[in-house]
């Protein structure tokens, strides 16, 4: 499928063209320090309240691409070379603190483990106070209200008790709609959502799923969702890109890409067997 | 045997604390008519050479020694987390100066630089400013083994999803660095505390027993330590060594409080 005469990244991107604006538009190699091309030229685009799946097995570089867009991957040592560009704006040239004033107001990150990605040492209070300091000087007192209102939309318990307890005090479960909360605190255009299911069981998964899908809808928030469960992306996407070897494999429509059978027969399959298939084609 | 080591530990400071009214005199005191006398009513540890009560002496030694040690400890500690916080979260040049400082602090003998240091500072210097001449040196110059495992600590935090999320919050550094880096600092900090003050206890203890310490007539474990320099004297009359005996006891209290790995980080 991904040979030929134009690329089926290629063909995602046209085809994505043809139906308006992209809100994120990415092309991009990322090198790591010992490893170099981690990535080599993955390009897609994601439209204004789109949801797009990422899949790949485990080492693909999912969770790289989602840095990358929020340049973040000096953390772990890499270096994005090509373009992201994002509104327009070309996320490679921004500097640090124009970076910092993009990253959880209009690009969100929901990352893949709830129990490390809390700080233990703080109450959830202050990961939510942290959270809206950092794009609002609206005092915080005034902002918790409004915080509940979410906590509520979110099914968590929204009193005060919550909100002084800890990291190790609540679910699995719960720490991920305490993530989620805090990524769409500022309602941003873009939810990059990083296996936010893959702790969870499968009641956990289903109910996360759909707060994704009712808030995406309900905020016109455009979703990158980076996982290896095809079940769910093709719950989810719209549209999904395939990860294998650095390279992005396939693009395109969530029925094109997996088959009009994909809510059936890639469950049973799985991530391995259905790159298998893609590369098989 | 850690709580039983606390508990003494904490008996000890209560009776130090209150030595104004546990002591049976005043530690300058002299009694020119019991010079050098062994133990006997009202002297239960006998008198020095000048005459002073023993007892009373040690009782407000130890307070000299018990408060401060640890205020210098805290000194230092605070200074360490200064530096590695900041050569952690600042990065650059500013990391490399506060690397190469530690290396060079961890290089030096530590207690001929304590030793020089305090040499080069006057000699008749009053008993008040001898103290805090003494306990600030400790602390000034004791930060550079705390700085090392803190700045260890504030880099591995730096890695982790936690500093992740804030990043992608768009939080600014200096908040990841207060906000998030330093509440989990606090176990490392306080494994260093517990680990420097009886450091620096047996530290002033050397510098008493080589006259660079505190200065008379102010008591101190290390000062008072000075009588056992005549070891036959020690043979003949062991109530000299009660100083020593209550050093060892109080380290080695805060070696069992300490051993038991209660400060993961």
């Amino acid at each position: 499928m991904s040979s030929g005469g134009q690329s089926s990244a290629e063909r995602g991107r046209a085809a994505v063209s043809r139906g308006g604006e992209a809100l994120l538009s990415v092309h991009l190699s990322v090198d790591y320090r010992n490893k170099p091309e981690v990535l080599r030229e993955v390009a897609f685009d994601i439209l204004p309240g789109e949801a797009f799946g990422l899949v790949g097995a485990s080492g693909s570089g999912k969770s790289t691409i989602a840095l990358a867009i929020l340049r973040l991957l000096d953390m772990r040592g890499g270096a994005a070379r090509g373009s992201i560009c994002f509104e327009g704006r070309e996320l490679l040239n921004c500097g640090e603190k124009e970076m910092r004033r993009v990253r959880g107001r209009q690009i969100a990150l929901v990352p893949q483990s709830p129990a490390s990605a809390l700080n233990p040492a703080l109450r959830l209070e202050t990961h939510f106070r942290e959270a809206w300091q950092a794009h609002s000087t609206r005092p915080w007192k005034e902002a918790r209200t409004s915080v509940r209102d979410l906590l509520v939309r979110l099914e968590l318990p929204a009193g005060e008790a919550f909100f002084r307890r800890y990291p190790h005090q609540i679910s699995v479960g719960q720490a991920q709609r305490v993530l989620i909360a805090m990524a769409v605190l500022h309602r941003p255009a873009l939810l990059i959502a990083d296996e936010p299911t893959s702790a969870l069981d499968t009641a956990a998964q289903r109910e996360i799923l759909g707060l994704l899908r009712g808030l995406s809808r309900e905020f016109a928030m455009a979703t990158l969702y980076i996982s290896h469960d095809l079940a769910s992306v093709a719950a989810l996407c719209q549209r999904v890109g395939v990860l294998r070897g650095g390279r992005l494999a396939e693009c395109g429509a969530v029925e094109t890409v997996m088959g009009a059978d994909a809510r059936v027969g890639l469950v049973a399959s799985g991530i391995d067997g259905f790159i298998h298939a893609v590369n098989a084609s | 045997m850690r709580r039983a080591s606390i508990a003494v530990l904490g008996a000890i400071l209560i009776v130090l604390l209150c030595a104004d009214w546990i002591a049976p005199f005043p530690y300058e005191r002299q009694f020119r008519a019991d010079v050098a006398v062994p133990p006997c009513r009202p002297y239960r540890l006998g008198t020095d050479a000048l005459g002073r009560d023993r007892l009373s002496r040690l009782i407000y030694g130890g307070r000299v020694s018990m408060v401060l040690a640890p205020l210098a400890a805290l000194l230092a500690v605070a200074l360490a987390l200064l530096a590695g916080l900041t050569a952690g979260c600042l990065g650059g040049w500013w990391e490399r100066v506060v690397t190469t400082a530690t290396d060079l602090c961890l290089s030096l003998p530590w207690l001929f630089l304590l030793l020089a240091a305090r040499a080069m500072l006057p000699l008749n210097a009053g008993p008040a400013t001898s103290i805090v001449i003494t306990f600030g040196l400790l602390g000034l110059l004791g930060w550079a083994g705390p700085s090392r495992i803190l700045l260890a600590a504030v880099k591995r935090h730096q890695r982790s999803d936690f500093v992740l999320l804030a990043r992608s919050e768009g939080c600014p550094p200096w908040r990841i660095a207060l906000v998030q880096i330093l509440p989990n600092l606090r176990p490392v900090a306080a494994a260093q505390f517990w680990v420097t003050a009886p450091a620096f206890l047996l530290s002033e203890a050397n510098l008493g027993l080589l006259g660079l310490g505190v200065a008379e007539p102010a008591p101190s474990w290390g000062n008072l330590l000075r009588e056992m320099e005549n070891l036959s004297a020690v043979a003949r009359n062991p109530w000299i060594a009660a100083p020593l005996v209550a050093l060892v006891m109080v380290v080695s209290c805060f070696q069992v409080a300490i051993s038991t790995g209660d400060f993961e980080a």
